[in-house]
């Protein structure tokens, strides 16, 4: 913070960007219309995704949690980010890290829990609802105030992954204006920085998870053709080879992923040893460090970047494997690229670089900070979303990573939306019933590329009751798929004959019920957030002014095309919010601007009709008016 | 949902696919909910809509089958089920499938490839015989019963291409190995 800028209460609360990292997160915001970074008082932008729970309810994030990570092993949480939105019994979640996991009993959700801080279980979500808060308060100590905020997840994250990661945001108290995808945000960093249209490919080696992206930039428009990865292959995955390789040399009988014979802390120890080795040859060619060894004495380790390149070469093999397919997606050639962009930490590591060069036949883009630019990209995505004015700049055209589906006869799924769909998105199919008087159906809900659905991501099972039992095939279920902006998914099943209908909000069994996210909200209060209600008042408030002053606007300029008695409605519903934000009740504002929502769906609707017509070829005005006006007589 | 009309575009089979994303992305900035920020707040329900309607229309543009299939049903041609096969048609298909399985079978890559072009290459013959049968439709009406059959035809191709496609996936060498051309 520079002297000059004196902290003012009064400040318009600025919309940042975050990049929750599975090893470092940065928060950004733009400045003087450039994103930048905000550091800590030491000058310091990376904030360590590592977050310490004490007992005594003390909770530690960042730089001081990680340096006391080896006194307190498993009441410090790091890498959280590879647990969101997993189940208890996932593959990945057993593995790594010296973690005392809470076993669901029986009949309760399947949801990861930590044991920290002796008694205290805590779930992934909340943990990086901590760090996010740690985060926001850097973030307002900077800026006075904090609006909304763009979070970053990897491209690849399925569906339960990003409902975890947005749950954590509004457990921080944030609001969440977009998740956007870590490539998607270090392109947009870049593209604005360059001016330049063409092919790209992000390549994104993080902590924990590996994504490559394609896109094209066209006139400001960040189209993502294609994007593929690995939710389960980062920099830490090399920390681990170093680790096991420690252990094997100096005589410690197992590895690092059976903590149970290795020390907690020892674990932990090694761990840090093992990056730090992995950053040093970097710029070396070996490294060596004074270790514990299995007999209670310290031994040299040695580590030549050779061997730790040895050990890196399976993880690019990987990574490789994913860059082809997202290419294939593309429909593109490795010729036709542009350029290639490097995101992550890990892709400091000179064999990862070389390893792109020789995959894609040239060297790639490293101006940018990788550790930096995807908070960059988001910080610019908040501020667009955040500012009201019209404005001719960017527009970001995002995909889902992986195909989504329901399983039906046989266990095979039957693909709803094929991966690298652009987003939002909506697609229906109809199925019938297999057996007479079948009087529900069970519909489960999977994300992946195999054909069974035991082979992919399952990620919610419910059932549409109430059917009247009629002959195979004669019952009609329609299925609709629609993912949001956000690359959320939401499922809505209606049996056609009867008219039964259900709408899911697809809650995983890996994650939160919004009752429990709401109930983590109400604990956070009793721990010192009071002024959370408060926030969220005065942010409604300014909201209503925002919307009451856009609609106004409209329907001064467009009166003409206000139907009947529209525009009474419409004023009658824009003095009720007006009303409403005088008041004091945050909820009263919310459901004023829902009733203004209603009010105004129509009209919005022929002002953007307008505006297509417009858009498409240059017809002039009076010509487009006058089809409209027909236009809505007919049907509106 | 007529996709051609909700991306402004002609409606025909040999579409200009690059002149279809400019169109697509075109009007998505005018379009997409993040760009209604200045609006009143219905428009952002509405913006959502629309803007899966228009992502919609342009999968079943981009898909030559889903275009085709279109095509046909817009024009009210458009039947359930396949119809039958010319008996030499499923005959050559039949001997492609058993090559590709021997290919597979033995690990031969190049072979795979060589099945996948052509195939690839007859699946290009068969789209311009369709674009063919659509222009010659509007005269005559009986262009469309050819169309239906090239169809059904392009469908055993695609299918074959993708099943090569994911054998060469299976077959290729590893990740690590720089990318073609």
């Amino acid at each position: 913070m520079t002297l000059l800028e004196i902290f003012d209460p009064l400040a318009a609360p600025r919309a940042i960007g975050i990049d929750l990292g599975t090893t470092n997160s940065v928060v950004a915001c733009v400045k003087n219309e450039r994103p930048e970074p905000v550091a800590d008082c030491n000058l310091e932008v990376l904030v360590p995704s590592v977050v310490s729970y004490r007992e005594g309810g003390e909770i530690i994030v960042g730089a001081r949690a990680l340096a006391e990570a080896s006194a307190f092993p498993s009441s410090t949480i790091a890498s959280v980010k590879r647990f969101m939105g997993r189940g208890a019994d996932d593959a990945q979640t057993k593995q790594a890290g010296p973690y005392e996991l809470l076993a669901p009993d029986a009949g309760e959700a399947n949801i990861v829990r930590f044991r920290v801080a002796g008694d205290r279980a805590i779930t992934p979500v909340e943990v990086s609802a901590d760090l996010l808060r740690a985060l926001r308060r850097r973030a307002e100590d900077e800026l006075g105030a904090v609006g909304g905020v763009v979070i970053t997840v990897p491209a690849y994250f399925d569906d339960a992954q990003r409902q975890a990661t947005k749950d954590a945001g509004r457990l921080a108290g944030l609001e969440v204006l977009r998740l956007l995808n870590e490539p998607t945000a270090a392109a947009l960093a870049y593209g604005l920085d360059k001016k330049q249209n063409g092919h790209f490919v992000v390549f994104d080696l993080g902590g924990g998870t590996f994504d490559v992206t394609v896109l094209l930039l066209e006139d400001g428009v960040f189209q993502v053709k294609s994007t593929g990865g690995d939710s389960a292959l980062g920099g830490d995955d090399m920390d681990h080879a170093i680790a096991e390789d420690i252990f094997r040399t100096l005589g410690w009988s197992g590895a690092p992923t059976s903590p149970a014979t290795i020390p907690a802390a020892v674990v932990r120890l090694v761990l840090d040893e093992a990056r730090k080795l992995k950053h040093a040859l970097t710029t070396r060619e070996s490294a060596g460090e004074l270790m514990l060894d299995a007999q209670g004495g310290a031994s040299m380790y040695e580590l030549t970047r050779t061997r730790f390149e040895a050990f890196v070469a399976p993880l690019l093999e990987r990574a490789g494997a994913a860059c082809r397919r997202a290419l294939k997606d593309s429909g593109l050639k490795a010729s036709e690229l542009d350029g290639i962009i490097l995101v992550g930490g890990a892709t400091r590591v000179p064999a990862v670089r070389a390893f792109v060069e020789r995959l894609f036949g040239r060297a790639p883009l490293t101006d940018i900070d990788p550790d930096q630019v995807v908070a960059l990209g988001a910080a610019i995505q908040a501020d667009i979303l955040a500012s009201h004015e019209k404005r001719d700049d960017v527009l970001l055209l995002d995909v889902i990573p992986l195909s989504l589906g329901i399983e039906v006869g046989g266990g095979v799924v039957d693909k709803i939306l094929p991966r690298n769909t652009t987003v939002p998105t909506a697609a229906r199919a109809t199925y019938t019933t297999q057996e007479d008087k079948q009087t529900g159906f069970v519909i489960h809900v999977v994300q992946g590329e195999r054909e069974l659905a035991v082979d992919c991501r399952s990620l919610a099972t419910f059932t549409l009751k109430g059917i009247p039992p009629l002959a195979a095939g004669l019952a009609k279920l329609e299925v609709t798929f629609r993912v949001d902006e956000n690359g959320i998914l939401a499922v809505h099943a209606k049996e056609l004959t009867t008219g039964v209908e259900q709408v899911v909000e697809v809650k995983p069994s890996y994650g939160l019920d919004d009752e429990a996210v709401e109930a983590m909200l109400m604990a956070a209060l009793d721990h010192g957030e009071e002024d959370l209600l408060l926030r969220k008042l005065a942010e409604n408030r300014v909201e209503a002014h925002r919307i009451a002053a856009a609609t106004e606007k409209a329907v001064t300029d467009d009166a003409a095309l206000l139907v009947g008695a529209e525009g009474e409605r419409i004023g009658a519903a824009l003095a009720a919010l007006r009303a409403a934000a005088e008041g004091n009740d945050a909820t009263a504002i919310h459901a004023a601007i829902d009733a203004l929502d209603k009010e105004t769906r129509a009209f919005a609707g022929r002002r953007m009709d307008r505006a297509v017509a417009l858009a498409a070829v240059g017809k002039n005005v009076a010509e487009v008016e006058g089809s409209l006006a027909t236009h809505d007589t007919t049907s509106h | 949902m007529d996709p051609f009309a909700l991306l402004g575009i002609e409606r025909r089979f040999d579409v200009d696919l690059r002149a279809v994303e400019r169109a697509h992305r075109h009007l998505s900035r005018v379009v997409h909910p993040d760009r209604q920020g200045s609006e009143p707040p219905g428009a952002r329900a509405e913006a959502l809509g629309r803007t899966a309607s228009l992502n919609e229309a342009m999968r079943i543009v981009r898909d030559p089958l889903r275009r085709a299939e279109t095509l046909l049903s817009l024009a009210g041609a458009a039947r359930d089920g396949e119809g039958p096969m010319e008996q030499s048609f499923l005959a050559s298909m039949l001997e492609l499938r058993e090559a590709l399985e021997d290919a597979k079978d033995a690990r031969n890559l190049s072979r795979v490839r060589a099945l996948a072009e052509t195939v690839l290459a007859r699946a290009e013959a068969t789209k311009a015989e369709l674009t063919q049968a659509f222009r010659g439709a509007d005269e005559k009406p009986a262009m469309l019963d050819v169309a239906r059959a090239r169809l059904a035809e392009l469908r055993f191709f695609m299918r074959f291409a993708e099943e090569a496609s994911l054998a060469e996936d299976v077959l290729s060498e590893g990740g690590g190995a720089p990318l073609e051309g």
